[in-house]
Protein backbone atom coordinates (compact mmCIF):
# COMPACT_ATOMS: atom_id res chain seq x y z
CA UNK A 1 0.00 0.00 0.00
CA UNK A 2 1.26 3.57 -1.01
CA UNK A 3 1.72 6.49 -0.21
CA UNK A 4 2.03 8.91 -3.25
CA UNK A 5 2.33 12.10 -0.92
CA UNK A 6 6.06 11.25 -0.81
CA UNK A 7 6.57 10.95 -4.80
CA UNK A 8 8.50 13.90 -6.16
CA UNK A 9 6.51 16.05 -8.40
CA UNK A 10 9.07 14.83 -11.20
CA UNK A 11 7.33 11.27 -11.05
CA UNK A 12 3.69 12.18 -10.36
CA UNK A 13 3.94 14.02 -13.44
CA UNK A 14 5.81 11.37 -15.18
CA UNK A 15 2.59 9.30 -14.01
CA UNK A 16 0.42 11.05 -15.86
CA UNK A 17 2.44 11.52 -18.85
CA UNK A 18 2.68 7.60 -19.50
CA UNK A 19 -0.98 7.75 -18.76
CA UNK A 20 -3.48 7.24 -21.73
CA UNK A 21 -4.97 10.31 -21.35
CA UNK A 22 -2.26 12.62 -21.59
CA UNK A 23 -2.57 12.15 -25.54
CA UNK A 24 -4.57 14.60 -24.78
CA UNK A 25 -2.86 17.51 -23.12
CA UNK A 26 -2.92 19.88 -26.25
CA UNK A 27 -4.28 22.86 -23.87
CA UNK A 28 -1.55 24.08 -22.01
CA UNK A 29 0.46 25.59 -25.41
CA UNK A 30 -2.26 27.69 -25.60
CA UNK A 31 -1.59 29.14 -22.68
CA UNK A 32 1.92 29.32 -22.87
CA UNK A 33 1.66 31.60 -25.94
CA UNK A 34 -0.43 34.01 -24.35
CA UNK A 35 -0.15 37.72 -25.00
CA UNK A 36 1.69 39.86 -23.06
CA UNK A 37 0.36 43.43 -24.08
CA UNK A 38 0.12 46.38 -22.08
CA UNK A 39 2.38 44.65 -18.75
CA UNK A 40 5.47 44.79 -20.98
CA UNK A 41 5.87 48.43 -20.63
CA UNK A 42 8.32 47.82 -17.61
CA UNK A 43 10.09 44.72 -17.49
CA UNK A 44 8.57 43.40 -14.44
CA UNK A 45 4.76 41.79 -14.09
CA UNK A 46 2.99 40.25 -11.09
CA UNK A 47 2.19 36.38 -11.33
CA UNK A 48 0.56 34.00 -8.53
CA UNK A 49 1.98 31.15 -7.72
CA UNK A 50 -0.57 28.21 -7.52
CA UNK A 51 1.24 26.29 -5.18
CA UNK A 52 0.93 29.11 -2.55
CA UNK A 53 -2.79 30.15 -3.53
CA UNK A 54 -4.96 28.75 -1.09
CA UNK A 55 -8.36 29.86 -3.21
CA UNK A 56 -9.65 32.52 -1.54
CA UNK A 57 -11.73 34.29 -3.51
CA UNK A 58 -9.93 37.77 -3.35
CA UNK A 59 -8.63 37.58 -6.77
CA UNK A 60 -12.19 37.47 -8.12
CA UNK A 61 -13.03 40.46 -5.84
CA UNK A 62 -10.24 42.20 -5.53
CA UNK A 63 -8.73 43.43 -8.75
CA UNK A 64 -8.60 47.38 -10.30
CA UNK A 65 -10.35 45.92 -12.99
CA UNK A 66 -14.22 45.14 -13.58
CA UNK A 67 -13.36 41.75 -14.85
CA UNK A 68 -10.77 40.15 -13.07
CA UNK A 69 -6.98 39.89 -14.66
CA UNK A 70 -6.63 36.46 -12.62
CA UNK A 71 -8.37 33.78 -14.72
CA UNK A 72 -8.33 29.98 -14.35
CA UNK A 73 -5.87 28.15 -16.53
CA UNK A 74 -6.08 24.17 -17.14
CA UNK A 75 -2.94 22.01 -17.16
CA UNK A 76 -4.57 19.22 -19.12
CA UNK A 77 -2.12 16.74 -18.90
CA UNK A 78 -2.18 16.92 -15.08
CA UNK A 79 -5.76 15.86 -15.56
CA UNK A 80 -7.45 12.55 -14.51
CA UNK A 81 -10.42 13.30 -16.98
CA UNK A 82 -12.38 12.22 -14.40
CA UNK A 83 -15.92 11.93 -14.50
CA UNK A 84 -16.49 12.94 -11.15
CA UNK A 85 -14.74 16.56 -11.44
CA UNK A 86 -14.47 17.98 -8.26
CA UNK A 87 -13.44 21.57 -9.97
CA UNK A 88 -16.73 20.51 -12.39
CA UNK A 89 -19.39 19.25 -9.98
CA UNK A 90 -21.01 20.67 -7.03
CA UNK A 91 -20.37 18.81 -4.29
CA UNK A 92 -24.19 17.64 -3.38
CA UNK A 93 -24.51 17.55 -7.15
CA UNK A 94 -27.65 14.78 -7.73
CA UNK A 95 -26.06 13.63 -11.36
CA UNK A 96 -22.78 13.74 -12.59
CA UNK A 97 -23.80 15.83 -15.91
CA UNK A 98 -23.96 19.02 -17.31
CA UNK A 99 -27.76 20.40 -15.73
CA UNK A 100 -26.84 23.96 -14.88
CA UNK A 101 -27.60 23.50 -11.18
CA UNK A 102 -25.57 20.77 -10.27
CA UNK A 103 -22.17 22.27 -11.90
CA UNK A 104 -19.84 24.39 -9.73
CA UNK A 105 -18.77 27.30 -11.67
CA UNK A 106 -20.69 30.43 -10.40
CA UNK A 107 -20.91 31.65 -14.05
CA UNK A 108 -21.06 28.09 -16.03
CA UNK A 109 -17.00 28.79 -17.65
CA UNK A 110 -16.34 25.19 -17.16
CA UNK A 111 -17.34 23.07 -20.45
CA UNK A 112 -17.19 19.14 -20.55
CA UNK A 113 -17.17 17.12 -22.87
CA UNK A 114 -17.09 13.35 -23.07
CA UNK A 115 -13.98 11.50 -24.18
CA UNK A 116 -14.49 8.06 -24.18
CA UNK A 117 -15.90 5.81 -20.78
CA UNK A 118 -15.22 6.77 -18.73
CA UNK A 119 -12.90 9.89 -19.12
CA UNK A 120 -14.42 13.65 -19.95
CA UNK A 121 -12.07 16.94 -20.81
CA UNK A 122 -12.70 20.10 -19.14
CA UNK A 123 -12.23 23.40 -20.97
CA UNK A 124 -12.52 26.72 -19.22
CA UNK A 125 -13.94 29.60 -20.99
CA UNK A 126 -12.09 32.62 -20.44
CA UNK A 127 -14.74 34.89 -21.49
CA UNK A 128 -16.97 33.43 -18.87
CA UNK A 129 -13.95 32.68 -15.62
CA UNK A 130 -13.83 35.42 -12.88
CA UNK A 131 -11.03 33.76 -11.32
CA UNK A 132 -13.11 32.84 -7.89
CA UNK A 133 -11.12 30.32 -7.68
CA UNK A 134 -13.75 27.64 -6.46
CA UNK A 135 -13.13 24.89 -9.10
CA UNK A 136 -9.29 25.56 -8.13
CA UNK A 137 -10.17 24.37 -4.52
CA UNK A 138 -12.41 21.20 -5.50
CA UNK A 139 -10.16 20.01 -8.42
CA UNK A 140 -7.21 20.24 -5.34
CA UNK A 141 -9.24 18.14 -3.13
CA UNK A 142 -10.45 15.66 -4.77
CA UNK A 143 -8.34 15.56 -8.08
CA UNK A 144 -5.30 16.00 -9.13
CA UNK A 145 -4.68 20.03 -8.84
CA UNK A 146 -4.78 20.58 -12.97
CA UNK A 147 -7.37 23.58 -12.77
CA UNK A 148 -5.18 26.99 -10.72
CA UNK A 149 -5.21 30.15 -11.26
CA UNK A 150 -2.72 33.01 -13.32
CA UNK A 151 -2.80 36.47 -13.87
CA UNK A 152 -3.93 36.95 -17.55
CA UNK A 153 -1.09 39.71 -19.19
CA UNK A 154 -3.56 40.30 -21.85
CA UNK A 155 -5.78 42.09 -19.24
CA UNK A 156 -3.52 43.26 -16.49
CA UNK A 157 -2.95 46.74 -16.77
CA UNK A 158 0.19 45.80 -13.96
CA UNK A 159 -0.41 48.08 -11.31
CA UNK A 160 2.63 49.63 -9.13
CA UNK A 161 0.29 48.17 -6.05
CA UNK A 162 -1.81 45.10 -7.21
CA UNK A 163 -4.75 45.19 -5.51
CA UNK A 164 -5.08 41.55 -4.88
CA UNK A 165 -1.19 41.12 -3.83
CA UNK A 166 -1.81 43.45 -1.35
CA UNK A 167 -4.87 41.32 -0.06
CA UNK A 168 -3.12 37.72 -1.03
CA UNK A 169 -3.44 35.80 2.33
CA UNK A 170 -1.44 33.20 1.02
CA UNK A 171 1.08 35.74 -0.04
CA UNK A 172 0.97 33.94 -3.67
CA UNK A 173 1.73 37.31 -5.65
CA UNK A 174 5.10 38.30 -6.91
CA UNK A 175 6.91 40.40 -9.66
CA UNK A 176 8.11 37.89 -12.62
CA UNK A 177 10.37 39.27 -15.63
CA UNK A 178 8.12 40.18 -18.52
CA UNK A 179 9.35 36.92 -20.44
CA UNK A 180 8.97 34.59 -17.52
CA UNK A 181 5.30 35.85 -17.18
CA UNK A 182 3.92 32.51 -16.25
CA UNK A 183 3.64 30.12 -13.13
CA UNK A 184 2.54 26.72 -15.05
CA UNK A 185 1.73 23.57 -13.98
CA UNK A 186 2.51 20.32 -16.14
CA UNK A 187 4.90 19.83 -18.86
CA UNK A 188 5.55 23.11 -20.07
CA UNK A 189 5.64 24.43 -16.51
CA UNK A 190 8.13 24.57 -12.80
CA UNK A 191 5.97 22.89 -10.94
CA UNK B 1 -19.57 83.70 11.55
CA UNK B 2 -21.56 81.59 13.99
CA UNK B 3 -23.59 80.16 10.87
CA UNK B 4 -20.42 79.45 8.97
CA UNK B 5 -19.04 77.47 12.16
CA UNK B 6 -22.33 76.07 12.66
CA UNK B 7 -22.37 74.76 8.94
CA UNK B 8 -18.52 73.96 9.39
CA UNK B 9 -19.96 71.36 12.24
CA UNK B 10 -22.14 69.69 10.74
CA UNK B 11 -20.15 68.97 7.66
CA UNK B 12 -17.20 67.32 9.78
CA UNK B 13 -20.00 65.50 12.09
CA UNK B 14 -22.27 64.15 8.54
CA UNK B 15 -18.35 63.41 7.36
CA UNK B 16 -17.20 61.31 10.61
CA UNK B 17 -20.91 59.49 10.27
CA UNK B 18 -20.31 58.38 7.05
CA UNK B 19 -16.64 57.40 7.47
CA UNK B 20 -18.57 55.59 10.61
CA UNK B 21 -21.35 53.63 8.44
CA UNK B 22 -18.73 53.03 5.63
CA UNK B 23 -16.30 51.17 7.47
CA UNK B 24 -19.25 49.34 9.50
CA UNK B 25 -20.17 48.21 5.77
CA UNK B 26 -16.96 47.12 4.75
CA UNK B 27 -15.80 45.32 8.25
CA UNK B 28 -19.52 43.54 8.08
CA UNK B 29 -19.60 42.44 4.52
CA UNK B 30 -16.52 40.98 4.68
CA UNK B 31 -14.06 43.25 2.36
CA UNK B 32 -12.39 44.72 5.56
CA UNK B 33 -12.74 41.67 7.81
CA UNK B 34 -11.60 39.40 4.80
CA UNK B 35 -12.46 36.65 6.64
CA UNK B 36 -16.03 35.35 4.57
CA UNK B 37 -15.24 33.85 0.81
CA UNK B 38 -18.73 34.07 -1.40
CA UNK B 39 -16.98 31.68 -3.56
CA UNK B 40 -16.27 29.01 -0.77
CA UNK B 41 -16.25 25.58 -1.98
CA UNK B 42 -18.13 23.86 1.17
CA UNK B 43 -18.04 20.49 1.68
CA UNK B 44 -18.38 20.97 5.30
CA UNK B 45 -21.88 19.23 4.91
CA UNK B 46 -19.66 16.10 4.46
CA UNK B 47 -18.06 16.28 6.79
CA UNK B 48 -20.01 14.56 9.58
CA UNK B 49 -21.66 11.24 10.22
CA UNK B 50 -24.20 10.08 12.34
CA UNK B 51 -22.70 9.11 15.63
CA UNK B 52 -24.02 5.70 16.12
CA UNK B 53 -21.92 4.97 13.03
CA UNK B 54 -18.90 5.83 15.17
CA UNK B 55 -17.96 3.14 16.49
CA UNK B 56 -13.96 3.32 16.73
CA UNK B 57 -11.64 5.81 18.80
CA UNK B 58 -8.28 6.54 18.68
CA UNK B 59 -6.34 5.08 21.75
CA UNK B 60 -2.29 5.74 21.31
CA UNK B 61 -0.24 6.93 18.58
CA UNK B 62 3.78 6.26 17.16
CA UNK B 63 5.65 9.65 16.63
CA UNK B 64 7.96 9.83 13.34
CA UNK B 65 8.81 13.31 13.57
CA UNK B 66 10.81 14.34 10.80
CA UNK B 67 9.96 11.54 8.81
CA UNK B 68 7.52 11.09 5.09
CA UNK B 69 6.12 8.21 6.11
CA UNK B 70 4.96 6.49 3.05
CA UNK B 71 3.76 2.68 3.82
CA UNK B 72 2.75 0.56 6.43
CA UNK B 73 2.36 -3.17 7.49
CA UNK B 74 1.54 -5.83 9.87
CA UNK B 75 3.56 -9.29 10.25
CA UNK B 76 1.69 -12.09 11.48
CA UNK B 77 2.33 -11.58 15.10
CA UNK B 78 1.13 -8.35 14.69
CA UNK B 79 4.64 -6.59 14.72
CA UNK B 80 4.52 -3.28 12.83
CA UNK B 81 6.83 -2.83 10.03
CA UNK B 82 6.52 0.99 8.81
CA UNK B 83 8.32 2.70 6.15
CA UNK B 84 9.33 6.40 5.54
CA UNK B 85 11.06 7.34 2.17
CA UNK B 86 13.72 4.71 1.57
CA UNK B 87 13.91 3.93 5.20
CA UNK B 88 11.89 0.93 7.14
CA UNK B 89 11.65 0.99 10.78
CA UNK B 90 10.76 -2.11 12.99
CA UNK B 91 8.36 -0.88 15.72
CA UNK B 92 8.49 -3.49 19.04
CA UNK B 93 5.58 -4.07 21.35
CA UNK B 94 6.50 -0.92 23.51
CA UNK B 95 6.11 1.22 20.14
CA UNK B 96 9.65 1.73 20.01
CA UNK B 97 10.75 2.05 16.35
CA UNK B 98 14.24 0.35 15.53
CA UNK B 99 15.44 1.33 11.51
CA UNK B 100 15.82 -1.79 10.14
CA UNK B 101 16.41 -2.01 6.12
CA UNK B 102 17.60 1.03 4.54
CA UNK B 103 16.28 0.70 0.19
CA UNK B 104 17.84 2.71 -2.46
CA UNK B 105 14.99 4.01 -4.11
CA UNK B 106 11.49 5.22 -2.10
CA UNK B 107 9.21 2.54 -0.54
CA UNK B 108 5.94 3.07 -1.91
CA UNK B 109 4.24 -0.29 -0.89
CA UNK B 110 4.88 -3.09 1.91
CA UNK B 111 3.74 -6.71 2.75
CA UNK B 112 4.38 -9.35 4.55
CA UNK B 113 3.13 -13.20 4.89
CA UNK B 114 2.71 -15.96 7.14
CA UNK B 115 6.05 -17.10 7.30
CA UNK B 116 7.53 -13.10 8.34
CA UNK B 117 9.13 -12.45 4.80
CA UNK B 118 9.04 -8.58 3.88
CA UNK B 119 7.79 -7.50 0.21
CA UNK B 120 8.82 -4.39 -0.31
CA UNK B 121 7.56 -1.98 -3.46
CA UNK B 122 10.09 0.18 -5.15
CA UNK B 123 8.41 2.51 -8.20
CA UNK B 124 9.25 -0.76 -10.23
CA UNK B 125 10.97 -3.83 -8.19
CA UNK B 126 9.67 -5.81 -5.57
CA UNK B 127 12.02 -6.84 -3.06
CA UNK B 128 11.80 -9.74 -0.76
CA UNK B 129 13.67 -10.30 2.73
CA UNK B 130 14.04 -12.49 5.58
CA UNK B 131 12.86 -11.42 8.60
CA UNK B 132 16.80 -11.15 9.98
CA UNK B 133 17.05 -8.73 6.88
CA UNK B 134 18.92 -10.29 4.59
CA UNK B 135 17.45 -9.92 0.58
CA UNK B 136 15.88 -13.04 -0.52
CA UNK B 137 14.75 -11.95 -4.04
CA UNK B 138 14.05 -8.95 -6.33
CA UNK B 139 11.50 -9.27 -8.78
CA UNK B 140 11.73 -6.72 -11.77
CA UNK B 141 9.39 -7.99 -14.61
CA UNK B 142 7.41 -4.70 -14.74
CA UNK B 143 6.94 -2.70 -17.51
CA UNK B 144 8.44 0.41 -18.09
CA UNK B 145 5.93 2.82 -16.83
CA UNK B 146 5.15 0.74 -13.46
CA UNK B 147 4.48 2.20 -10.66
CA UNK B 148 3.65 0.03 -8.14
CA UNK B 149 1.12 1.25 -5.24
CA UNK B 150 0.22 -2.20 -3.62
CA UNK B 151 1.31 -5.70 -2.55
CA UNK B 152 -1.16 -8.62 -1.15
CA UNK B 153 0.66 -12.10 -0.24
CA UNK B 154 -1.32 -15.29 -0.60
CA UNK B 155 -0.51 -18.81 0.87
CA UNK B 156 1.72 -19.34 -2.93
CA UNK B 157 1.02 -16.69 -4.47
CA UNK B 158 1.55 -12.42 -4.83
CA UNK B 159 -0.81 -9.97 -6.07
CA UNK B 160 0.79 -6.47 -7.11
CA UNK B 161 -1.19 -3.44 -8.22
CA UNK B 162 0.45 -1.45 -11.05
CA UNK B 163 -0.84 2.13 -10.90
CA UNK B 164 1.28 3.10 -14.36
CA UNK B 165 -0.10 0.26 -16.14
CA UNK B 166 -3.08 0.01 -14.52
CA UNK B 167 -3.15 -3.73 -14.23
CA UNK B 168 -2.45 -5.94 -10.89
CA UNK B 169 0.35 -8.71 -11.67
CA UNK B 170 -0.13 -12.02 -10.21
CA UNK B 171 3.22 -13.77 -9.41
CA UNK B 172 3.49 -16.80 -7.87
CA UNK B 173 5.48 -16.90 -5.00
CA UNK B 174 8.74 -17.50 -6.78
CA UNK B 175 8.49 -14.53 -8.39
CA UNK B 176 7.38 -15.44 -11.55
CA UNK B 177 4.89 -13.83 -13.53
CA UNK B 178 1.92 -16.20 -13.97
CA UNK B 179 -0.86 -13.86 -15.49
CA UNK B 180 -2.02 -9.74 -15.61
CA UNK B 181 -5.58 -8.66 -13.64
CA UNK B 182 -7.81 -6.22 -14.88
CA UNK B 183 -7.14 -5.24 -18.58
CA UNK B 184 -10.49 -3.94 -20.16
CA UNK B 185 -12.12 -6.62 -21.55
CA UNK B 186 -15.56 -5.63 -23.04
CA UNK B 187 -16.52 -9.86 -24.21
CA UNK B 188 -15.63 -10.91 -20.38
CA UNK B 189 -17.15 -7.78 -18.28
CA UNK B 190 -14.02 -6.32 -17.27
CA UNK B 191 -14.60 -2.20 -16.94
CA UNK B 192 -10.41 -1.76 -16.84
CA UNK B 193 -8.64 0.51 -14.33
CA UNK B 194 -9.92 4.04 -14.09
CA UNK B 195 -6.55 5.57 -11.91
CA UNK B 196 -6.15 9.26 -12.69
CA UNK B 197 -3.39 9.65 -9.79
CA UNK B 198 -1.27 6.63 -8.02
CA UNK B 199 -3.77 5.62 -5.93
CA UNK B 200 -4.30 2.03 -6.39
CA UNK B 201 -4.51 -0.57 -3.46
CA UNK B 202 -5.83 -4.17 -2.81
CA UNK B 203 -5.98 -7.06 -0.67
CA UNK B 204 -6.04 -10.62 -0.81
CA UNK B 205 -9.46 -12.11 0.45
CA UNK B 206 -9.72 -15.76 2.41
CA UNK B 207 -10.27 -17.59 -0.61
CA UNK B 208 -7.50 -16.63 -2.17
CA UNK B 209 -8.95 -14.27 -4.91
CA UNK B 210 -8.12 -11.02 -4.69
CA UNK B 211 -10.18 -7.15 -4.13
CA UNK B 212 -8.72 -4.48 -6.12
CA UNK B 213 -10.22 -0.62 -5.59
CA UNK B 214 -11.11 0.65 -9.11
CA UNK B 215 -10.48 4.39 -7.74
CA UNK B 216 -11.53 6.54 -10.45
CA UNK B 217 -15.21 4.82 -10.66
CA UNK B 218 -14.91 4.41 -6.95
CA UNK B 219 -15.91 0.76 -6.76
CA UNK B 220 -14.12 -2.55 -5.02
CA UNK B 221 -13.57 -5.63 -7.91
CA UNK B 222 -13.16 -9.17 -6.88
CA UNK B 223 -11.31 -10.72 -9.24
CA UNK B 224 -10.03 -14.84 -9.30
CA UNK B 225 -7.04 -15.79 -10.36
CA UNK B 226 -8.23 -16.59 -13.45
CA UNK B 227 -8.76 -13.17 -14.23
CA UNK B 228 -12.38 -13.25 -14.19
CA UNK B 229 -14.28 -10.81 -12.43
CA UNK B 230 -16.63 -12.46 -9.72
CA UNK B 231 -18.14 -9.50 -7.64
CA UNK B 232 -17.96 -5.49 -7.36
CA UNK B 233 -19.55 -3.15 -5.09
CA UNK B 234 -19.23 0.79 -4.83
CA UNK B 235 -20.80 4.45 -4.60
CA UNK B 236 -20.13 7.46 -6.03
CA UNK B 237 -20.84 10.47 -3.21
CA UNK B 238 -19.53 12.61 -1.04
CA UNK B 239 -22.33 11.76 1.79
CA UNK B 240 -20.63 9.18 4.24
CA UNK B 241 -21.65 5.97 2.59
CA UNK B 242 -19.67 6.93 -0.47
CA UNK B 243 -16.51 7.79 -1.84
CA UNK B 244 -15.67 10.54 -4.24
CA UNK B 245 -13.44 12.55 -6.19
CA UNK B 246 -10.95 11.21 -9.00
CA UNK B 247 -9.19 8.41 -6.64
CA UNK B 248 -11.19 7.07 -3.45
CA UNK B 249 -10.54 5.08 -1.77
CA UNK B 250 -6.41 5.51 -1.54
CA UNK B 251 -6.12 3.14 0.67
CA UNK B 252 -7.93 -0.11 1.95
CA UNK B 253 -7.25 -3.16 4.33
CA UNK B 254 -8.97 -5.94 5.76
CA UNK B 255 -10.51 -6.89 9.40
CA UNK B 256 -9.92 -10.62 10.36
CA UNK B 257 -13.80 -10.52 9.77
CA UNK B 258 -13.42 -9.82 6.16
CA UNK B 259 -14.40 -6.46 6.10
CA UNK B 260 -13.21 -3.66 4.15
CA UNK B 261 -11.31 -0.23 6.13
CA UNK B 262 -11.03 2.42 3.80
CA UNK B 263 -9.24 5.36 3.59
CA UNK B 264 -9.83 8.50 1.52
CA UNK B 265 -8.40 11.77 0.44
CA UNK B 266 -10.13 15.19 -0.52
CA UNK B 267 -12.58 14.27 2.47
CA UNK B 268 -10.15 12.69 5.10
CA UNK B 269 -12.12 9.69 6.12
CA UNK B 270 -11.73 6.31 7.40
CA UNK B 271 -14.47 3.88 7.40
CA UNK B 272 -15.93 0.01 7.60
CA UNK B 273 -17.61 -1.95 5.29
CA UNK B 274 -19.36 -5.20 5.12
CA UNK B 275 -18.02 -7.59 2.72
CA UNK B 276 -20.42 -6.92 0.45
CA UNK B 277 -20.32 -3.09 0.93
CA UNK B 278 -22.69 -2.06 3.27
CA UNK B 279 -21.17 0.90 5.49
CA UNK B 280 -20.78 -0.53 8.89
CA UNK B 281 -18.93 1.83 11.22
CA UNK B 282 -16.97 4.72 10.65
CA UNK B 283 -13.63 5.32 12.70
CA UNK B 284 -12.31 8.52 11.75
CA UNK B 285 -13.73 11.59 10.07
CA UNK B 286 -11.82 14.70 8.88
CA UNK B 287 -11.85 17.30 11.65
CA UNK B 288 -9.59 14.07 12.93
CA UNK B 289 -7.34 14.79 10.15
CA UNK B 290 -5.18 17.87 8.68
CA UNK B 291 -7.32 19.14 5.99
CA UNK B 292 -5.73 17.75 2.35
CA UNK B 293 -3.77 15.03 3.82
CA UNK B 294 -3.22 12.19 1.58
CA UNK B 295 -2.02 8.67 1.70
CA UNK B 296 -3.71 7.52 4.87
CA UNK B 297 -2.37 3.30 3.90
CA UNK B 298 -3.68 1.20 7.04
CA UNK B 299 -3.41 -2.19 8.44
CA UNK B 300 -5.50 -4.23 10.28
CA UNK B 301 -4.06 -6.50 13.05
CA UNK B 302 -5.46 -9.79 14.05
CA UNK B 303 -7.32 -8.31 16.83
CA UNK B 304 -9.02 -5.63 14.21
CA UNK B 305 -7.77 -2.95 15.56
CA UNK B 306 -6.74 -0.51 13.05
CA UNK B 307 -3.72 1.46 12.57
CA UNK B 308 -3.55 4.62 9.87
CA UNK B 309 -0.59 5.72 8.42
CA UNK B 310 -0.79 9.74 9.04
CA UNK B 311 2.05 11.64 6.88
CA UNK B 312 0.93 14.83 7.39
CA UNK B 313 0.96 14.63 11.87
CA UNK B 314 4.26 12.45 10.99
CA UNK B 315 2.69 9.47 12.99
CA UNK B 316 0.99 6.10 13.04
CA UNK B 317 -2.32 6.50 14.67
CA UNK B 318 -4.45 3.14 16.22
CA UNK B 319 -7.68 3.57 16.33
CA UNK B 320 -9.39 0.46 18.42
CA UNK B 321 -13.21 -0.08 19.08
CA UNK B 322 -14.99 1.57 21.71
CA UNK B 323 -16.85 -0.37 24.71
CA UNK B 324 -20.42 -0.63 24.07
CA UNK B 325 -21.97 0.96 27.10
S1 LIG C 1 -5.81 36.24 -3.49
FE1 LIG C 1 -4.11 34.77 -3.29
S2 LIG C 1 -4.95 33.03 -2.09
FE2 LIG C 1 -6.70 34.29 -2.81
S3 LIG C 1 -7.37 33.28 -4.71
FE3 LIG C 1 -5.91 34.92 -5.31
S4 LIG C 1 -3.88 33.92 -5.35
FE4 LIG C 1 -5.28 32.55 -4.27
S1 LIG D 1 -15.15 28.26 -10.78
FE1 LIG D 1 -14.34 30.38 -10.73
S2 LIG D 1 -12.16 30.15 -11.30
FE2 LIG D 1 -13.19 28.24 -11.89
S3 LIG D 1 -13.76 28.54 -14.05
FE3 LIG D 1 -15.53 29.17 -12.83
S4 LIG D 1 -15.26 31.38 -12.53
FE4 LIG D 1 -13.28 30.56 -13.22
S1 LIG E 1 -1.89 44.24 -11.17
FE1 LIG E 1 -3.84 45.35 -11.22
S2 LIG E 1 -4.91 44.58 -13.03
FE2 LIG E 1 -3.25 43.14 -12.58
S3 LIG E 1 -4.17 41.54 -11.30
FE3 LIG E 1 -3.32 43.08 -9.89
S4 LIG E 1 -5.03 44.50 -9.50
FE4 LIG E 1 -5.59 43.28 -11.32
Amino acid sequence: MENPSNNSKVTRRRFMRDSVRSVLALGIGAVSGLLIGRSTKQNIVWQLDPEKCVQCGRCATDCVLDESAVKCVHAYDVCGYCELCGGYSKPDAHELDTAAENQLCPTGAIQRSFIEDPYFEYTINEKLCIGCAKCVKGCGSFGNGSLYLQVRHDRCVNCNDCAIARNCPGEAFSRMPSDRPYLLKGEQGLT
Amino acid sequence: MQNRNHIFSSITLIAAVGLLIFYGFTIFSGRSGRDENPFEYDVDSFKGADSSLIHYAEVQSIDFEGKKLTALTLNFKDELIVAAGREIFRIDSMFQSSLWITTQYPVRCLATDIEGLVYVGLENIVLVYHPDGSKQAEWDDFPRQAILTSIAVGDSHVYVADAGSRVVHYFNNSGKLITRLGEKDPVRNIPGFVIPSPYFDLCIAKNGSVWVVNPGRHTFENYLPSGDLVAQWGKTSMRIDGFSGCCNPTHIAMTPQGEFVTSEKGLERIKVYSPAGQLLSVVALPEQFDEGTVGLDLAVDSKGVIYVLDPSRERIRIFGKKEVS
